[in-house]
């Protein structure tokens, strides 16, 4: 089909994943579940990067990014495929952090939510008043956690996000299709019900 | 008598033009050299992981590099703008496998609908009666599955299709009693994929990823599953994957030599052949050709009429996205399982000339991260995070895409050249598309997006939205790279206003013949690839008939 191309290929891998050719490295995936092992992110910033998370896709009657561990997929990924984000990554935390003070004398972590929200929307505006100057931009920075935690939330539960499937859950998606085997032209319409990636018959 | 092998044929390319022509040439016996750019992938290598493929991109084109313009006076961008497969199989390897026969007029648009200001409008020099046998050869080699008499504005045809065509989703219920109301006629999207044991090939299973995926169980008709693997079985074949071509050499004779290329280790080869068949595809072809300088042709080879590389068409899409109230299931099965051709027809009296196919579209919806990343551009909220967005993902499941493919203009100005500093994964010049849309492509879209926006009324939307990743809202709106790329290197009968010949051979150098997307002097309103099957089909009956008379 065809496409333009700026909208439809992610923001994060679109304009860049031409420079990140040369790391190819295939990792283990079952180290992309070792949540208790951090790869990249201190401790601090592991707090950090969940609780923007955490606002992007938000808990409410349902789990989100942060029961999803969506801190845990960027972490590996930026161990691994994501290598080269790292710099952006620990920029912009740093940046988050000045501007929370700035605004609230606080670090981001210990803001409200409403708070965090309006630290966020500051950065996604670009007009967050103690940005440090430099190369990278709030609203980079912010574009980047915001897709990461999108895929972190739903991508295959592999990759060290989506915990228990519940990205897939929240989202009504039950599963890759050809590793269930396929649907039937009655699974098609309704008239059969489907069984999900985790069992359940929906 | 050469030191070196020669080989009959060296095909450059092995996609659907490319494909075609290894499998008929080596089936009358000829030897060929192929070589592709990227691996030889299996069945195997395929699954529905969209963060590998799709997003990440790390099965088809991981080293694809090109640079983007709007005209020559905008700033260049570098990135991946074509949706080309670089591996053995090319493009149709990921395709969704929609399957047209374009209509008669749409290989005379120019004599049609009259000369457009801006616009470089040609007649094929070939008709649709002359293309109709290969049409139907085309469709029974790769099974196509459809009904024969469900399109009332279909082209005339001889013969119906070899699978019967394939049971729909909720979401094409939907979308055909939505047509039928609003007085079209829908009828099921001739697919190219098995709807039945065919060709020694399985019925698809409809597991949903599909169109940008490869098919793990050939369900999927590509020349990879297709003609690659008879080719292979003649023991004619000497395949080369990994291998990028980066100069075709002329010898003294005027007849092109060999072919230098670059293997992943970047180390040159050189192979000889008697023909030389490119099938690099709109961007890959006119590349090739404009890197092979020479005292006779230092503006590229075969390109003494400057038309190498321009005229790129890209076809544009109207696409509206919509959610109803019971779960659309369009994560299943095919890219499109319902299409309506009523709107097709050139009408100037709607601001606008030519036209094309709408049909039910799952791109955006097939998958979770294609639903959150490329549906949501264009949704009307008020912010793309937070409930927001949590509330907009917990539609997936009753989305429904309709789309429009329609026809661009060609025009000179839009063009594939050199880009004069940066360079490609080989360090060699990476291909520079130039393009912008002609105003007949915008009113085109905007009136299509009407139409389709409608069409979601019917069909009891909930919510709709035009897709933002596809419409074309202002006249500097452009297209930036498609997966539909056709045009560059156009045919025709006059040397001077076309690259190639009525049997896709180069007016200039004999021995050279251009096989693939480049050849459409003009892109028509259906995806192009069984029109390009159907070419390939034509003209390789030409070459090993000439070649029997020994004429080559
Ligand atoms: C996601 C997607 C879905 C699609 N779905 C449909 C559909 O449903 N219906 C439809 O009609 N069309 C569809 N298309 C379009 C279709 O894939 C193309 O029209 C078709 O494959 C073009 O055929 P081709 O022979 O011109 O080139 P390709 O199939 O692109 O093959 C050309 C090959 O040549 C290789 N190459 C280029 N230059 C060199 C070089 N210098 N050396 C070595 N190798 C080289 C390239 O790597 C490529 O693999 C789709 C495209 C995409 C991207
Ligand atoms: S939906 Fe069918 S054709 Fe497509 S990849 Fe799956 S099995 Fe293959």
């Amino acid at each position: 089909m065809t496409r333009r191309e700026f909208m439809l290929r992610s923001a994060v891998y679109g304009s860049s994943l031409w420079m990140l050719l040369n790391t190819p490295r295939p990792r283990a995936l079952r180290a992309a579940q070792e949540t208790a092992r951090r790869e990249v992110l201190s401790e601090a910033e592991w707090k950090t990067v969940e609780a923007i998370t955490g606002r992007i896709i938000p808990t409410d009657h349902e789990p989100g990014a942060i029961e999803a561990n969506c801190v845990n997929f960027i972490d590996k990924a930026l161990a691994h495929e994501d290598a080269k984000m790292k710099p952006l990554y620990k920029k912009g935390l740093a940046g988050l952090d000045a501007v929370s003070k700035r605004r609230f004398a606080k670090p981001f972590v210990d803001l409200s939510s409403a708070q965090q929200d309006e630290i966020l929307a500051a950065l996604e505006s670009g007009k967050a008043a103690g940005w440090p100057r430099g190369d990278a931009t709030a609203g980079e920075f912010f574009t980047t956690v915001r897709e990461h935690t999108l895929i972190g939330f739903l991508a295959d539960p592999k990759y060290g996000g989506n915990r228990d499937y519940v990205g897939w859950k929240v989202v009504g998606y039950p599963g890759g299709g050809h590793h269930l085997g396929g649907y039937s032209p009655a699974q098609l319409i309704g008239k059969e019900k489907i069984k999900t990636a985790w069992g359940e018959e929906v | 008598m050469p030191t070196h092998e020669e080989f009959d044929v060296c095909v450059i390319g092995t996609g659907a033009g490319g494909g075609v022509m290894i499998e008929q040439l080596t089936a009358a016996g000829l030897r060929v050299v192929a070589l592709q750019r990227g691996p030889f992938l299996k069945p195997s290598d395929f699954d529905d992981d969209e963060l590998r493929t799709v997003i990440r991109d790390q099965v088809f084109s991981p080293d694809q590099i090109e640079t983007y313009r709007y005209d020559a006076k905008s700033p260049t961008e570098t990135g991946k703008f074509s949706m080309t497969a670089h591996c053995v199989g090319g493009t149709m390897t990921h395709w969704a496998a929609w399957s047209w026969r374009f209509r008669p007029d749409d290989f005379h648009v120019l004599s049609t609908d009259g000369p457009v200001a801006g616009a470089s409008l040609a007649d094929w020099p070939i008709t649709y009666d002359e293309l109709e046998p290969f049409y139907e050869r085309a469709e029974w080699e790769f099974g196509v599955a459809g009904d024969a008499a469900g399109n009332p504005f279909a082209s005339p045809r001889k013969k119906g299709y070899p699978n019967p065509a394939h049971p729909g989703r909720t979401a094409s219920a939907r979308i055909a009693r939505a047509a039928r109301k609003l007085g079209y006629h829908p009828f099921p999207t001739p697919m190219a994929i098995n709807s039945q044991p065919y060709g020694g090939r399985p019925e698809c299973v409809y597991g949903g990823a599909c169109q940008q995926y490869g098919c793990s169980i050939n369900a999927k008709a590509t020349t990879l599953s297709v003609c690659i693997p008879k080719a292979l079985a003649t023991g004619k074949l000497d395949l080369r994957p990994q291998a990028m071509a980066r100069e075709i050499t002329l010898g003294k004779d005027g007849r092109a030599r060999s072919v230098r290329y670059l293997d992943d280790k970047r180390a040159e080869h050189e192979v000889f052949a008697r023909q030389i068949v490119v099938a690099g595809n709109a961007f890959g072809t006119p590349h090739l050709l404009l890197m092979s300088t020479s005292g006779s042709f230092p503006q590229g080879l075969a390109n003494g009429s400057g038309l190498v590389g321009r005229n790129l068409t890209f076809h544009h899409a109207a696409a509206v996205n919509f959610t109803i109230d019971e779960p659309a299931r369009s994560f299943a099965a095919l890219e499109t399982h319902v299409a309506l051709d009523d709107l097709h027809a050139s009408d100037a009296r709607r601001g606008f000339i030519r036209g094309g196919v709408v049909a039910e579209f799952n791109m955006l919806m097939k998958q979770p991260l294609a639903f959150a990343l490329t549906g949501l551009p264009g949704y009307p909220a008020t912010r793309t995070w937070g409930s927001d967005l949590k509330d907009y993902l917990r539609k997936f499941p009753h989305a429904i895409g309709a789309v429009g493919i329609l026809e661009d203009l060609p025009m000179e100005e839009n063009r594939v050249d050199l880009d004069p500093s940066i360079k490609d994964h080989y360090g060699l010049p990476a291909p520079r598309l130039t393009h912008r849309q002609h105003p007949n492509d915008i009113a085109m879209n905007r009136w299509f997006t009407t139409r389709l926006l409608d069409l979601a009324d019917a069909a009891g939307a909930v919510d709709k939205w035009s897709a933002a990743a596809f419409a074309l809202p202002n006249e500097r709106a452009a297209m930036k790279g498609s997966a539909h790329f056709h045009g560059t290197c156009r045919m025709g009968d006059d040397p001077k206003r076309s690259v190639i010949d009525r049997w896709c051979r180069s007016h200039e150098v004999e021995n050279l013949w251009i096989v693939d997307s480049s050849v459409f002097p003009t892109s028509g309103g259906y995806n192009p690839t069984l029109t390009i099957l159907a070419n390939a089909y034509r003209v390789v009956d030409h070459f090993v008939h000439e070649a029997k008379r020994q004429n080559l």
